[in-house]
């Protein structure tokens, strides 16, 4: 143990090493600066001065990673429309589509909270306007005003308006087909995506009515097993909606390099040949003319599949589904057409 | 044995009566590669046909060992294709688009977002990569487009005109991102471009196309040996010179006072100072000339029968690149 030096003696000096002597030179320069460019007019500078002030280093990094299969790549092509709808980062639907899509999406869902509020306050009026019937469940899907003039042409107008002309407009039919992607998978993926949006409004709105009124007023199974028949030639008019409308929709995107143009054009086969149908049947008592129109034909084979009053007697109903299958397969054939003939080098 | 990544045998795509591509036989070895020819020549239709995009009329090649003919998906899994012209929405940010760009190769999301950050940063997006796509120069979106073709860290990255309407420090950066991931990151490069200089500064060989055929191929070093040239510059009696070495047997090419004379052999020195010494002119100066891709390419171009002064001028000029046909010794209906 160190023994401490007696109080009133003065402490031995602390040893330096001789090689490093201490000078108070280091003080002195932090008070007054360095001595540097006393003598000469040399300006002190860092030792390495940045070049430019990009702090960028280049460095390639390699992925030993596996690539999934392709039903992975399938999934991503779905993932990234329909996930557009919700949020950032995926397809950039528009907010204009975005927005209608709800609003359309509440709109049909009109006669479920109608059904609901009639179950609840027990008002047999508002049911057997509202309420799930042979009819009703016609209109939700094929009734022409308001929904297949104001929701559903509309809603597929705004979504098969870019979904191809968008990939030969900017060109990003090269980040498909320049990978693993088959041209049958990417426009199936891409009808696929459509359609279910579609399917959304028009298919899950009549189930959630459907399922309303069974729980509005407390349906049993006899009820169910009575409508249930009712309701699936319902769900199947409805996915002939949605298949039609996304075939001729996607064909006239495939032949375009905008989205007003296939917006545009499948609302004027939908509405403009049932207006030009309605105006020859009117004046000259001819119904043939409503085998034109993409609407009309749907609704006289969903009339039949229902089982309602059908509004279309000159004809048989399968003339109108044969009218149905002709424009579906002009339509992917023109769609596929046009797929096939996208490039990879320059569009 | 240089590992080759493309190799062709008789290639042959034809469209009805026109042949697009007739009778290839390539051998592109690993590292980095030009493929060069005016338009017209068969470029596009050659890279469609090895990513397995369209069939072969006849003939066969693989690519990366795959067969063009049968594995495509295997080709296109395992390349980078970077696109001459835009290929990216403009609505998307530089991050989500890179990443899809993954995810369309069978990729996880959360693998391919990492990914995308990865490649973006290489490509010197940086912390750009949130921006929308439509605000970015033409550099930026090459770079992006360059990420997309990389996310997978790819063998063989074909990068369609990389440095097309870049300016000068865009272009540079394009150049040295391609150059480093051929040297550090040991993968190989198929570029297509008509500027000269970046193919010399990025590649080491060549593919020439010419209406389908191939005019060339092997290292850039290799082929120059076609171009070797002595430049001398002469102060008084370049003309008589001139005249004297045309004489002698010799090629010259003179623009004033400076000639290039072709080396025909060890002696082209000595013939060039004794004709000098006997015509009086002064040799200044005399130095092997070396030449560049841009002469190389003339001199082949020539060969085929074209009269340009730049590569610029053929290559964008399809006009010019259809009327001129290769003379009859190379196979074409003459010039």
């Amino acid at each position: 143990m160190t023994e401490e030096p007696p109080l009133g003696q003065d402490a031995p000096p602390v040893q330096f090493d001789a090689a490093a002597p201490v000078t108070g030179q280091g003080r002195m320069d932090a008070a007054w600066g360095s001595t540097a460019g006393d003598e000469d007019l040399s300006t002190p500078v860092a030792n390495t001065p940045a070049a430019s002030g990009e702090i960028f280093s280049q460095e390639y990094k390699p992925w030993n990673g596996e690539l999934n299969p392709r039903w992975m790549r399938n999934w991503a092509i779905l993932r990234h429309h329909l996930l557009g709808i919700f949020k950032k980062g995926h397809r950039p639907w528009g907010m204009p589509t975005r927005l209608f899509i709800l609003v359309v999406f509440i709109a049909s869902l009109s006669n479920a909270g109608l059904t609901l509020i009639s179950g609840l306050i027990g008002e047999s009026t508002l049911h057997q306007l509202w309420g799930v019937s042979r009819d009703n469940l016609y209109g939700h899907v094929l009734g022409f005003f308001p929904r297949n003039v104001l929701y559903y042409p509309i809603i597929a107008a705004l979504l098969v308006g870019s979904v191809i002309s968008e990939d030969r407009q900017h060109g990003t039919s090269a980040l498909y087909f320049s990978r693993p992607i088959t041209r049958f998978d990417y426009v199936g993926m891409k009808f696929i995506s459509v359609a279910v949006i579609q399917s959304i409004i028009v298919l899950l709105s009549l189930t959630l009515y459907y399922f309303a009124e069974i729980i509005a007023l407390g349906r049993g199974w006899a009820w169910i097993m009575d409508t249930f028949p009712l309701f699936l030639a319902a769900f199947l008019s409805g996915v002939m909606l949605v298949f039609t409308y996304t075939s001729i929709g996607l064909a006239l995107s495939s032949v375009s390099k905008g989205k007003f143009f296939p917006g545009i054009g499948l609302l004027s086969i939908v509405l403009g040949t049932k207006v030009l149908a309605v105006l020859v049947s009117t004046l000259f008592d001819r119904e043939i003319l409503y085998l034109l129109s993409p609407y009309d034909c749907m609704a006289h084979v969903g009339q039949t599949l229902i089982g309602t009053q059908p509004t279309y007697d000159q004809y048989s109903w399968t003339w109108s589904l044969a009218s149905v299958i002709a424009m579906n397969a002009i339509a992917l054939y023109t769609l596929s057409a046009r797929v096939s003939s996208m490039e990879v080098t320059r569009e | 044995m240089d590992e080759l990544i493309i190799k062709t045998t008789n290639l042959t795509k034809s469209y009805g009566p026109h042949v697009a591509l007739d009778n290839l036989n390539l051998a592109v070895k690993k590292g980095a590669t030009g493929l060069l020819g005016p338009n017209g020549a068969g470029k596009s239709t050659f890279l469609k046909t090895i990513l397995g995009l369209i069939q072969a009329t006849e003939g066969e090649g693989t690519v990366l060992g795959h067969d063009i003919r049968t594995e495509g998906d295997a080709i296109r899994a395992r390349i980078g294709y970077m696109p001459e012209y835009d290929a990216l929405n403009p609505d998307m940010d530089a991050i989500h688009q890179v990443r899809y760009s993954g995810e369309l190769l069978g990729m996880n999301p959360t693998i391919a977002l990492a990914r995308a950050h990865e490649s973006l940063q290489y490509v010197g997006i940086g912390e750009q990569r949130y921006r929308n796509i439509g605000s970015f120069s033409t550099g930026m979106k090459q770079a992006t487009k360059l990420a997309c073709a990389l996310i997978h860290d790819p063998e063989l990255i074909i990068a369609d005109e990389p440095s097309n309407g870049l300016d000068a420090k865009a272009r540079e950066f394009m150049i040295q991102t391609l150059t480093t991931t051929v040297q550090s990151g040991n993968r190989s490069v198929l570029m297509a471009s008509h500027l000269m200089d970046d193919v010399e500064r990025v590649c080491d060989n060549i593919v020439l196309l010419h209406k389908g055929k191939l005019a060339a191929q092997g290292a850039i070093e290799d082929l120059k040996a076609i171009d070797r040239e002595i430049e001398i510059h002469v102060w008084g009696g370049a003309t008589r010179l001139e005249q004297a070495l045309h004489a002698d047997g010799l090629t010259v090419r003179r623009e004033g006072r400076v000639m290039r004379i072709a080396h025909t052999g060890e002696d082209t020195s000595t013939r060039i100072l004794r004709c000098a010494a006997e015509t009086g002119a002064q040799v200044r100066r005399m130095h092997e000339y070396e030449a560049s891709l841009e002469d190389l390419f003339l001199v082949i171009m020539e060969n085929l029968g074209y009269d340009v002064k730049s590569s610029e001028d053929l290559l964008a000029s399809p006009a010019l690149a259809r009327k001129v046909d290769a003379p009859a010794h190379m196979g074409g209906g003459g010039a």
